[in-house]
């Protein structure tokens, strides 16, 4: 999908690389690139809207757990059982 | 599986030349631990939500950080000062959950729901490869919590992690190269198709509890099935 209007980099390798560009794993040049032909292309906007919104939409919903206290003093008790013993046996 | 490089295998303690440059072999176990619990348990909580999405089980989740925690300590005295210890906790706790507990996971009705096959993720892909409505992105912010958990855990592990590790733990990809003990390109790749198969889901959530209306019928992806459906 296009706007039908040429672009100094085409849709394609946009859309191919919009993961990348929304976690800022692309290089400067790329990256230059992109927002430019995003300024220009609303098909390609609101692409990149959608993915900054799924991204949102999990953070949001899968935020961090906290682990249960039991579990913390399971760890504890277990880092002191290698304390005081040969590291090898409770492998 | 297992190189001499990963974590999840017995530590060198037999390497004199590896323990001579670290600190760490002149340490007690005891001093050890001290070391240990206060900086690798700071990651608790971050390492128990991603094995909770790894193993969709509490229980499971528990055992799995219990067991990550062992291997760990057990190799925390050859581990690198100055490597991330960060990547390196969440690399052991992935190669443990694929050595113990993936193949069990595997089981039929294990889990809370049933992980999508390759077949079911490329045509989630494929489908939403046309452009966005404004209308599909203000369906999805009216989605539930846990409507996109549940989602989520219906993506297969491999791309939930990756998108797990992007997008809630903040991992760059060469961290989660790292973790995954996959090409950078392939982490990238994982991460996009992930995100390309949740965002079908959720709109065909959004579809199913009416919350998006197909305006445009030149739209092709839901309004075939829709039609489909008018003419059944």
């Amino acid at each position: 999908m296009s706007c039908g209007r040429p672009h100094e980099t085409p849709c394609t390798e946009v859309l191919a690389a919009m993961g990348a560009y929304v976690d800022g794993e692309v290089g400067a040049e790329e990256f230059r690139l992109i927002a430019i032909h995003i300024t220009e292309c609303s098909p390609c906007e609101s692409e990149e809207q959608a993915y900054r919104r799924v991204q949102a939409l999990v953070v949001r919903a899968v935020r961090r757990q906290v682990a249960p206290e039991t579990l913390r003093a399971k760890v504890r008790t277990n880092l002191m059982g290698h304390n005081t013993g040969d590291p090898e046996a409770s492998e | 599986m297992a190189t001499t490089m990963d974590p999840d295998s017995a530590p060198e303690r037999d390497s004199e030349s590896a323990a001579k440059k670290n600190a760490r072999s002149s340490l007690s176990d005891s001093e050890l631990a001290s070391i240990f619990e206060a900086d690798a348990l700071a990651y608790l909580d971050q390492l128990y939500g991603t094995a909770l999405r790894m193993t969709r089980s509490p229980a499971d989740a528990e055992d799995l950080v219990q067991d990550t925690y062992a291997k760990a300590f057990a190799a925390f005295r050859s581990y690198e000062q100055g490597t991330n210890l960060r990547a390196w906790l969440f690399r052991i706790l992935r190669n443990t959950f694929i050595n113990n507990y993936r193949k069990a996971q595997r089981q039929p009705s294990s889990g809370p729901s049933e992980e999508l096959t390759d077949g079911q993720l490329l045509d989630l892909e494929q489908r939403n490869s046309g452009g966005v409505r404004s209308a599909e992105n203000e369906a999805l912010e009216r989605l539930g919590d846990d409507e996109i958990a549940a989602a989520m855990a219906t993506i297969p592990e491999d791309f939930r992690t990756a998108v797990y590790l992007a997008d809630v733990e903040g991992f760059s990809y060469k961290e989660i190269a790292d973790i995954m003990e996959t090409p950078v390109g392939t982490v990238m790749s994982r991460v996009h198709r992930g995100r390309k198969a949740l965002r079908a889901l959720l709109t065909d959530y959004a579809r199913e509890r009416g919350l998006l209306v197909e305006e445009d019928q030149r739209e092709s992806a839901g309004s075939i099935q829709e039609r489909a459906g008018e003419s059944a």
